[in-house]
């Protein structure tokens, strides 16, 4: 509260005409938006198998899940730096598609996608199994083929947690800093230029911008939150 | 005719079971917990794999189908309405399933022969005990099969419901042409319903056949206090 009535209105005009801001808010928006679906194409069915099924090395692959969390994150921006970069094998790799992770766009969705993947497991999980295994068998008994069964049983009624994690995961892919400043820190996502302007010029350049920047984020916040209520299984 | 033959070993049980039921009979089976009630019922739906089982309906194996193959319905104790579906919805559930249209003129025998018109547009959470076991009940014979697994359903319900549901089980027995394996641990449902009885315990069969055979039968074990209560409740039956 007192981030917004600290503010003087012309401080706020400002912020409103300040392009380079919007672009950011932008940037920030479309790679948390990117990296929060590909974080439920890979993670929802990663979540569905650990969830279904007993393999060997099962309990290794729930460990790794959760490691991003675990990691600080500006050494996951120097083990992405690492990885990616053009000098090493999977950086040569992507170039040939022309594909390349420093200062891109595409750094900015995998290290927003490797922060906040977790989330998504962890509640994908938890969804998968609340879902009643007797409803799934009773389903195939009466005609149901394993596929219609996920997608008429098992994934409705796991979408409520599905969708809590999915939030969580743009939260915190939006709010990632740390390793976009080694992996991507063009083009500038909002917090990096947040964190720029009160580097640069100290807490006054900076209040205008996280204000606008926190009163987007809670935009976004509740119209998710809205979804998420609607989709919520009565 | 339906036939079955399997023996499936777990850590704690040794399933070796072997029976042939007649087609469109009801059958119960008795035991005690973990026994092997349960497992049975799912190894004949499919739902748990069982190596060399042998299923055969008239003769044809079916065991090697998948679930959704079979004709098949298995009924939980919890009896798995689903959630997030009206009580209408979860009926005709089996015709969206397998992409068919709804055999309209049987939805509404179902319906209204276990009466649940009332609440077709209900969620399954509100609704009463007694009508989600109509519901559940319904949706399975909506599904046609050729045999109907019912695995305790009534296990949960006091003892007028209990009653008052016996006669929707009757029903189904005279007016819906299914083969239906009951499974229980109370006598009472047997004596009310039962053409065939098996009773199992320790994974083994130790008895099939009439109801009225076990009278004659040398049993020991669970059997034997089955039948202690059987007499009792024949002599009260009688009584009334």
């Amino acid at each position: 509260m007192h981030l917004f009535i600290s503010l003087t209105v012309n401080e706020f005009i400002k912020a409103i005409y300040d392009r380079e801001v919007w672009q950011a808010i932008f940037t920030s928006f479309i790679g948390a938006s990117l990296s929060t679906f590909f974080g439920c194409l890979t993670g929802i069915p990663f979540a569905y198998i650990l969830s279904r099924y007993d393999f060997k090395g099962k309990k290794i692959l729930e460990s790794i899940a959760n490691l991003p969390v675990v990691i600080p994150h500006v050494a996951v921006g120097i083990i992405l730096i690492s990885l990616l970069s053009e000098k090493s094998f999977w950086g040569h790799f992507f170039s040939y598609f022309n594909l390349s992770f420093i200062d891109t766009i595409y750094g900015i969705v995998i290290a927003m996608a490797f922060v906040s993947i977790s989330y998504i497991i962890t509640s994908a999980l938890i969804g998968f199994e609340s879902v009643d295994r007797e409803l799934e068998m009773v389903s195939r008994t009466l005609g149901a083929t394993a596929f219609y069964t996920f997608w008429h049983i098992t994934f409705p009624l796991a979408l409520p947690a599905i969708i809590r994690g999915a939030i969580l995961a743009f939260a915190r892919a939006i709010s990632e800093v740390g390793a976009l400043l080694i992996l991507a820190y063009f083009p500038k996502t909002a917090p990096i230029i947040m964190y720029e302007r009160f580097e640069q010029y100290g807490l006054k350049a900076a209040h205008p911008v996280t204000v606008l920047v926190v009163f987007f984020s809670l935009i976004i916040f509740f119209v998710l939150l809205y979804f998420s209520k609607r989709h919520a299984f009565r | 005719m339906l036939s079955v033959n399997f023996k499936k070993t777990l850590s704690n049980l040794c399933l070796d079971i072997a029976f042939e039921i007649p087609k469109y009979s009801y059958s119960f089976i008795l035991g005690p917990s973990g026994a092997g009630k349960s497992l049975t019922l799912k190894i004949i739906a499919g739902l748990i794999k069982s190596k060399n089982a042998s299923i055969k309906w008239d003769g044809k194996e079916i065991g090697k189908l998948p679930p959704e193959k079979r004709q098949i319905v298995y009924l939980p104790q919890n009896l798995a309405l689903f959630p997030h579906k009206t009580v209408y919805e979860n009926i005709i559930y089996t015709f969206k399933s397998r992409h068919l249209s709804i055999n309209k003129d049987l939805v509404e025998k179902v319906i209204e022969e276990f009466q649940i018109s009332r609440f077709l547009n209900r969620y399954p959470q509100n609704l009463s005990g007694g009508e989600k076991q109509r519901v559940a009940l319904a949706r399975a014979i909506v599904a046609q099969p050729r045999v109907l697994l019912l695995d305790e359903p009534l296990s949960s319900l006091d003892f007028h419901l209990k009653m008052h549901l016996i006669e929707f089980l009757e029903l189904l027995k005279k007016d819906f042409h299914i083969t239906v394996i009951h499974v229980t641990h109370d006598p009472l449902e047997a004596i009310k319903l039962a053409e065939k009885l098996f009773i199992l315990e320790k994974g083994k069969i130790v008895f099939q056949g009439h109801i009225n055979e076990l009278f004659q039968a040398e049993i020991t074990g669970f059997g034997q206090r089955i039948l202690e209560v059987l007499k009792r409740l024949k002599i009260s039956l009688n009584g009334i």
